[in-house]
């Protein structure tokens, strides 16, 4: 009997070290975004799962007013990282992260010359579908551009689940450098688990040209956009 | 005034402003391609938009190698993403920031400011020193060389060496008397046979295939 626990026991430790080194760590993303200066910027960092550009997104996460963020993936690979802060022209970066292991990025922003050419949020909403109350509820943003040459970056982020997504446009656009229509954008959402918390959700939108709207967080009421100076 | 004539308005001031800025290099030499190409690094050609290659792109550490790393993938909103070269990527980003028609003569001057900017950095096409390497990317470019190997030696063996015609693109983009010339306008026009698109992947890949056989023969050369 002894000797069986102890075979067992010895098994077990053998699975235990056979595993690689790190497969027990997180895999990490994560990072400080400031500005030329030097100062730390607040706001949001998204991921695309894959190859950059491909609108494929999957988590992120707020940047704190340290301008520090972290995001844990399930799995090493190539991401897109995009990272967002009012006022200044968003960031894309292709990274590359191992598994078990975590990399560490820098974002310097440069502030949007001028806000003229930014897309605009005009309106955001939280509707329950009638027909199925309670297991399903559409968010819905209005949204315009005055180059109207808007892209698929048109993005909602919770931050309880730490999930992005790209709202679906009004009409159907397949080809994803086209210019993508103004209106009314929505995501659908399983709501059968609860209800939406307005207060975890947060929106962005940018162009073709990377203009890019505020960061757009509870209550939700767009105000006019200001320009930094450098 | 009506919103058509504004845009006509605009569409004519970008295309003055172009032409404008053109002509100082039509009577230049390299340097002078390379100085122009420098200004429309810095300046958008449309105040409205002042956003500019350097606005982003502001550290010239970053984009020495730049040159050095085409062709190379460029990913672009799938399916558009593919193998470019530095011209081709060049045009795009013109095209799209500062909404120029006919990007070629702005993203050459680019290119020629670039490759300049670069001198004497070592070859690694698909690969830009400090950045990270992305195997798939690599991929991609791998297949695109063997493309481009078969299609010289289809349409070009015959009468150039590849090693010859691989040493030669260093000297583009160039002068020829008062015109400027990319190696993709070069071979654009000089392909008899088969039409070869300066914007085209065929064309990327030929580049790629060359800028290969370049390469390999420069880190032969390496002591």
């Amino acid at each position: 009997m002894m000797i069986r626990l102890f075979a067992v026991t010895l098994a077990c430790w053998a699975v235990v070290l056979a595993e690689p080194p790190g497969a027990w760590a997180a895999t990490v993303i994560s990072g400080t975004v400031k500005n030329k200066a030097g100062q730390s910027l607040s706001g949001l960092a998204l991921l695309e799962k894959g190859e950059i550009h491909n609108n494929v997104w999957d988590r992120g996460t707020l940047v704190d007013a340290n301008g520090r963020f972290r995001i844990e993936v399930p799995d090493g690979g190539q991401y897109g990282l995009h990272v967002y802060s009012s006022g200044y022209i968003y960031s894309p970066k292709a990274v590359r992260v191992e598994s078990g292991k975590a990399l560490e990025v820098s974002v310097v922003l440069v502030p949007e010359p001028t806000r003229a050419n930014d897309p605009m949020i005009k309106r955001v909403g939280f509707f329950p579908w009638e027909e199925r109350r309670g297991k399903v509820t559409f968010v819905k943003l209005d949204v315009a551009d005055p180059n109207d040459d808007l892209g698929p970056q048109v993005l909602a982020f919770n931050a309880a689940a730490g999930r992005a997504y790209a709202l679906q446009p009004p009409r159907r656009v397949r080809d994803l450098k086209a210019n993508f229509p103004q209106g009314v954008y929505q995501l659908e959402l399983d709501t059968s688990g609860g209800s939406v918390n307005p207060r975890e959700w947060h929106f962005v939108v940018a162009d073709h040209q990377c203009n890019t709207t505020d960061v757009l967080s509870f209550p939700h009421e767009p105000r006019p956009p200001r320009v930094i100076r450098p | 005034m009506s919103a058509p004539r504004v845009a006509l308005g605009v569409v004519l001031a970008l295309a003055a402003s172009v032409l404008a800025r053109v002509a100082v290099v039509s009577g230049g030499d390299h340097t002078s391609l390379a100085a122009a190409g420098e200004r429309w690094w810095a300046t958008s050609p449309d105040p409205a938009n002042p956003v500019a290659c350097a606005t982003c792109h502001h550290d010239p550490a970053e984009t020495r190698g730049w040159a050095a790393s085409f062709p190379k993938f460029k990913p672009l909103p799938p399916p558009h993403a593919r193998v470019m070269t530095l011209l081709q990527a060049n045009a795009e980003a013109v095209r799209r920031h500062y909404r120029l028609v006919d990007p070629r003569p702005v993203a050459t001057a680019i290119t020629a400011y670039l490759t300049t900017h670069g001198a004497g950095v070592p070859l690694s096409p698909g690969v830009t020193v400090g950045q990270p390497v992305f195997p798939p990317r690599l991929r991609a470019l791998g297949e695109s060389v063997a493309r481009g190997r078969r299609l010289y030696a289809s349409e070009c063996a015959a009468c150039h060496e590849a090693p010859a015609i691989a040493a030669a693109i260093a000297d583009f983009p160039r002068m020829r008397g008062q015109r400027m010339e990319s190696l993709e306008d070069f071979l654009d026009q000089h392909a008899p046979r088969r039409p070869l698109a300066w914007d085209s992947p065929a064309m990327a890949d030929v580049v790629s295939y060359l800028v290969a056989t370049r390469a390999d023969r420069a880190a032969k050369e390496t002591p």
